[in-house]
């Protein structure tokens, strides 16, 4: 019962997320041509669903958050300038990059890698690691 | 070129260090069975997300931990066809001898070349920074010793050819 008054709900919130990753992606296309790249990647951060399970919304969410940080040039100045509530979600994306296989994006997501590992510890790997609840 | 595969040794390293974190855990279905989760893959409360990481389109490392064991899934670099040839014969070759390695694993996964399965007992008996210090080196030699093989094919094959044409001349 429990289950299904979620799943019901979990179905009305998808058009919203949705409707708001759509909103996020105009925004960070605007920050990025006023070379924004900072505020365009916490813009792509914060507000992410991560309790939802559906694919739709993760993708979304994917691609509006890789536009990001391809765009990013300066990652030691990112990285400093990046609130520490969202080194954790920054990791799991960085490992969702990872995982694609296609070169620039691997390259890109090595050099943020290096530098967030550094800056957030080894903890924050094994919070992407381990995490179940919040998945990207 | 050389900057890549440094940031992706160190980020193997890290991610490695991270996920390394084993302890003894007795098998929950079977009395007085204790055997590697990983391997296993039955109750999800045990295992950890598994991480892909790639450096390029041929590249790729999978690491999957579970509560005490680790498995390492590696492919490595195949250019043409007398790479990918030597590759498998070489990692065929060392996989046949995986008593000796004690954490290699006899097949390695679907859909890779070599894969390593580290347990809590080997942690125990050995070392955890020496243990990702020779992953980490296995990577960076298995590209050297891919290359001198086929270095030594080429030049082989060259003296031979080079012999035998000259009963023509």
């Amino acid at each position: 019962m429990e289950a299904e008054e979620e799943y019901l709900e979990a179905e009305e919130n998808l058009e919203a997320i949705i409707t708001r990753i759509e909103h996020k992606s105009r925004k960070i296309e605007t920050l990025l041509k006023q070379s924004k790249p900072v505020d365009a990647l916490k813009t792509a951060l914060e507000g992410s669903a991560l309790k939802t399970r559906d694919e739709r919304c993760k993708s979304a969410n994917w691609i509006v958050v890789h536009r990001a940080v391809m765009a990013i040039k300066d990652v030691d100045g990112m990285i400093s300038s990046l609130d520490p509530e969202y080194y954790d979600i920054l990791m799991k994306y960085l490992y969702r990059g990872l995982a694609t296989g296609d070169r620039p994006t691997c390259d890109q997501c090595l050099r943020i890698h290096e530098k967030l590992t550094e800056k957030a510890g080894l903890g924050c790997i094994l919070r992407s690691l381990s995490d179940t609840v919040n998945t990207v | 070129m050389a900057n890549t595969i440094r940031l992706y040794l160190t980020c193997i390293r890290n991610t490695l260090e991270a996920a390394m974190c084993l302890q003894n855990f007795p098998c929950q279905e079977v009395e007085r069975h204790n055997k590697p989760e990983v391997e296993l893959n039955t109750s999800p409360g045990l295992i950890m997300n598994p991480v892909l990481i790639c450096r390029n389109e041929a590249e790729k490392c999978l690491i999957e931990t579970s509560i005490n064991s680790i498995r390492i899934s590696m492919k490595v670099k195949q250019a043409d066809e007398l790479e990918n040839i030597l590759a498998k014969k070489f990692l065929r070759f060392l996989s046949m001898r995986a008593e000796a390695f004690q954490v290699l694993r006899r097949k390695p996964v679907q859909g890779y070349d070599i894969s390593f399965l580290i347990t809590n007992y080997h942690c125990e008996e050995m070392h955890k920074h020496k243990l990702i210090d020779f992953i980490v080196q296995f990577m960076e030699d298995i590209d050297k010793e891919i290359s001198e093989l086929k270095l030594s094919v080429n030049t082989r094959g060259r003296l031979v050819a080079t012999e035998f044409l000259k009963q023509f001349i």
